[in-house]
């Protein structure tokens, strides 16, 4: 950080001016539902990067490639034998009262075994300095445009930064999902037609649709631009016609999906969708029914999956988990309310979590009651020491807590982006880096040394500068 | 290269409404000089422009002239759907849908200009600030269609992007002339205008027609010689021809064209009929209707083949 350091905080907070200035201009967007509107407003990106060492990365690369693959070969295995289930390494229970598993997808094999296609896991640094998986996004996850666009902006930021030190591409991440996805295209089809799906201008994430859409040339289409044929074939709307539809990406909840087969007053889907794919005429990833996987719950076996599938030891861990189906755990939590952080099984966005060292008593009382109403659906967590890294605020810079979501490409191979969306909590002392309640994004870089003229490796400057991240001292 | 109905629609319209801000803007800046010029009293000065919004309202006058409110009504009246202000949105908003079909910089083009737009208007009524708002809405309206031509492949979707730009193109011509024929049609019967020169200079200097018009017809301004010029000299990009030619350019390399060729070739044909007496008001008036109704014609026969969905 010495060369920010030395730039200055008049001239970093000109530039963070500029910055927010372009983003606004290029209409780097996301959607917010508030006051009964939908508002556009501009991407919140702060102008610090931080800094993960290559080594360091490579490691968690590895780990997450590992638990993709084991999540995937589980999802199949719930569709199919359950084996998983017969061998008694996951409860049976647990499967019969999940909301996210679609009995409509029993006895399906898409191509590879591969059912969440793309992925986004959130990781946090824990007080060990360890990179921790928090949770496992399998449906439809977000925030990939905004890493390549982060970065777009990032070069012209600090264009002295990137000539002093390799920082490795995040770009090549729509040619490989392009890549992934013409992969998963029915058997024949040479040359296939993919489509993103989107709910429409109103999603939170349209902006990204549209971007992907863009990025691989692929058609962005919403569900009244698809119809299916009584060839059981997808189609979509054109000028010329109809167009046949090889692969879809849809962005759009199972649920929603398909009105014959799933919610029948769904407006955003495609009726037929789901035969269409059972008849192997189209791809669509994330496969319907890969969210029986992203679930709090089924987090806590991942570890397990991993040894019982892979017969290998899980490389990046779980943070600790709390599973109040069982009677010991459960008591263990209801007795330590304030030191942990309750969460519900199957929200997403940070919404219905409860960080017990900050809730009032009402609050505490409240998710007491909801736990033991409803103990499937509630884990447990001890509060983690976020790791922080300087970020620009009104006091200067400052350190501010962050997480970390990098994408995992799951086909045929697996690919993991060059680091990921580093989410910041712009307030002080704040955990909560959800975009949609105030949070920030950062570039994050993936810095490999440098080797010097003479042949031998400079002293690593991001080495010492991914020291510059830092753990907070206390839970504060 | 596919192109969606869906998607085809939002580039129309985008094309139809960013050119609908720029033709405002125009007649708004030229209506301004003219008025300048022509010593006439009266509070209802500028009401006959909002007929070229294809409105028929009446404002009231502010401190004794309607020129605030007819300019704020067509800059920045959130009300009126085609006032500069909703007209760009409108335009924004098309795009902002199909980002995937045109080259990045059209988009940040118009993203720009609609935050300027919206910070500015409500600001841009007086005569100072106001030249330099319309100014800049026909600047960046020009640059989208700069950024087009050089950074856009000739598919589908360019051609829409051009069949919305000229269809609303040739429909403003008409209206302009509609409103010089209400002018004509305010004098005593058999009365002589003293100003019918600055007048006919004022519609051509509002289609940024007037330089073209004097090397075409070199010597004085003559009403019969515009009202000519504006309709059939084809060599001209806003002359209603001009339109027609571009249109059916673009059609012909629309796939399954017949419905829509049909109704072009009936366009043509009631323009060749059409030769008002260009010191007719009711004459001239009669005669922009009718070459409405065929464009109008036109818009409904592209928008059944193509923009369905």
């Amino acid at each position: 950080m010495s060369r920010l350091d030395a730039l200055g905080l008049d001239e970093l907070r000109e530039r963070q001016r500029a910055t927010d200035l372009e983003i606004l201009t290029m209409g780097i967007t996301f959607t917010v539902y508030s006051d009964g509107e939908n508002i556009d407003r501009a991407w919140p990106f702060d102008i610090v990067p931080r800094l993960i060492a290559g080594s360091e990365w490579e490691r968690v690369e590895i780990g997450l490639k590992q638990r993709l693959r084991a999540l995937n070969m589980f999802i199949d295995d719930l569709y199919n034998d359950r084996r998983i289930i017969a061998d008694g390494v996951f409860p049976a229970g647990l499967l019969e009262d999940s909301e996210n598993y679609r009995p409509e997808c029993e006895g399906i094999s898409p191509k590879f075994g591969v059912w969440a296609h793309i992925s986004g896991s959130d990781l946090v640094r824990g007080g060990d300095g360890e990179f921790y998986v928090l949770e496992d996004n399998l449906r439809v996850p977000s925030g990939v445009s905004y890493v390549i666009e982060n970065r777009g902006v990032a070069k012209r930021v600090f264009p002295e930064l990137f000539e002093r030190q390799r920082v490795r591409p995040v770009d090549a991440y729509t040619d490989e999902l392009n890549k992934m996805l013409a992969s998963i295209a029915p058997d024949g089809r040479s040359r296939p037609q993919i489509a993103v799906l989107t709910p429409g201008i109103f999603n939170s994430a349209y902006f990204e649709h549209s971007f992907l859409a863009q990025r691989m040339g692929a058609a962005l289409v919403e569900g009244a631009d698809l119809t299916v044929g009584d060839d059981d074939c997808v189609y979509m709307r054109t000028i010329h016609g109809l167009e046949r539809v090889d692969v879809i990406y849809r962005r759009i909840d199972d649920l929603f999906i398909d009105p014959e087969v799933f919610r029948e007053d769904s407006m955003l889907g495609v009726p037929g969708l789901m035969r269409s794919w059972k008849a192997g005429n189209v791809g669509i990833a994330n496969a319907p029914g890969a969210g029986v996987a992203d679930d709090k719950c089924v987090y806590a076996w991942v570890p397990d999956m991993v040894r019982y599938y892979l017969g290998e030891e899980p490389l990046i861990k779980n943070v600790p988990t709390y599973r109040c189906m069982y009677d010991d755990e459960r008591e263990y939590v209801l007795a330590h309310l304030d030191e942990l952080v309750m969460k519900p099984a199957n929200e997403s966005g940070g919404y219905g979590i409860v960080i017990g060292d900050r809730a009032s008593p009402d609050e505490l009382a409240h998710v007491r009651g909801a736990i033991e109403a409803d103990p499937r659906n509630w884990v447990a967590q001890p509060i983690l020491q976020l790791s922080t890294a300087p970020t620009l605020v009104d006091e200067g810079l400052e350190p501010r807590h962050l997480d970390l979501r990098p994408f995992v490409l799951t086909g045929a191979n697996s690919y993991v982006t060059a680091g990921g969306l580093t989410r910041v909590a712009l307030t002080k002392g704040s955990l909560i880096v959800n975009s949609s309640q105030g949070g920030g994004s950062k570039d994050t870089w993936i810095v490999d040394a440098v080797p010097a003229p003479d042949g031998a490796p400079s002293q690593s400057q991001s080495q010492s500068q991914s020291q510059s991240e830092s753990q907070s001292q206390g839970a504060s | 290269m596919v192109l969606l109905s869906r998607v085809a629609d939002r580039i129309y319209w985008a094309a139809r409404y960013i050119e609908r801000a720029e033709d405002a803007a125009r007649v708004l800046r030229s209506f301004g000089d003219v008025l300048a010029d022509i010593p006439t009293s009266g509070s209802a000065r500028w009401n006959s422009l909002v007929a070229v919004a294809g409105s028929d309202v009446e404002l009231e006058p502010e401190d004794g002239s309607d020129e605030r409110p007819v300019v704020r009504y067509l800059i920045a009246d959130p009300e009126h759907s085609n006032s500069i202000l909703n007209t760009v949105e409108a335009c924004r908003e098309n795009l902002r849908t199909c980002r995937e079909v045109l080259p990045r910089e059209a988009w940040q083009t118009v993203n720009d200009l609609s935050i300027y737009v919206r910070a500015t208007a409500p600001t841009s009524i007086g005569r100072r600030a106001r030249e330099a708002f319309l100014l800049r809405v026909v600047n960046d309206s020009r640059r989208l269609d700069g950024v087009l031509t050089v950074a856009m492949t000739r598919d589908a979707a360019y051609e829409l992007w051009r069949l919305g730009r000229y269809i609303e193109r040739g429909d403003m011509t008409t209206r302009v002339l509609g409103v010089r024929a209400a002018t004509l049609l305010q004098l005593p019967p058999g009365g002589h205008d003293e100003f019918a020169e600055v007048r006919w200079m004022s519609v051509l200097r509002s289609l940024s027609a007037l330089q073209m018009y004097q090397r075409a017809s070199p010597g004085p301004i003559d009403g019969p010689d515009v009202v000519r010029f504006l309709l059939f000299d084809h060599h001209f990009p806003r002359s209603v021809a001009g339109c027609l030619a571009e249109i059916r350019s673009s059609v012909l390399r629309l796939p399954g064209n017949e419905t829509v060729m049909h109704m072009l070739e009936r366009a043509d044909r009631e323009l060749k009929n059409c030769r008002p007496h260009a010191d007719d008001g009711a004459e001239l008036d009669d005669a922009m209707d009718r070459v409405q109704l065929s464009l109008a014609g036109l818009h409904d026969a592209l928008a059944a083949r193509y923009l369905r969905f």
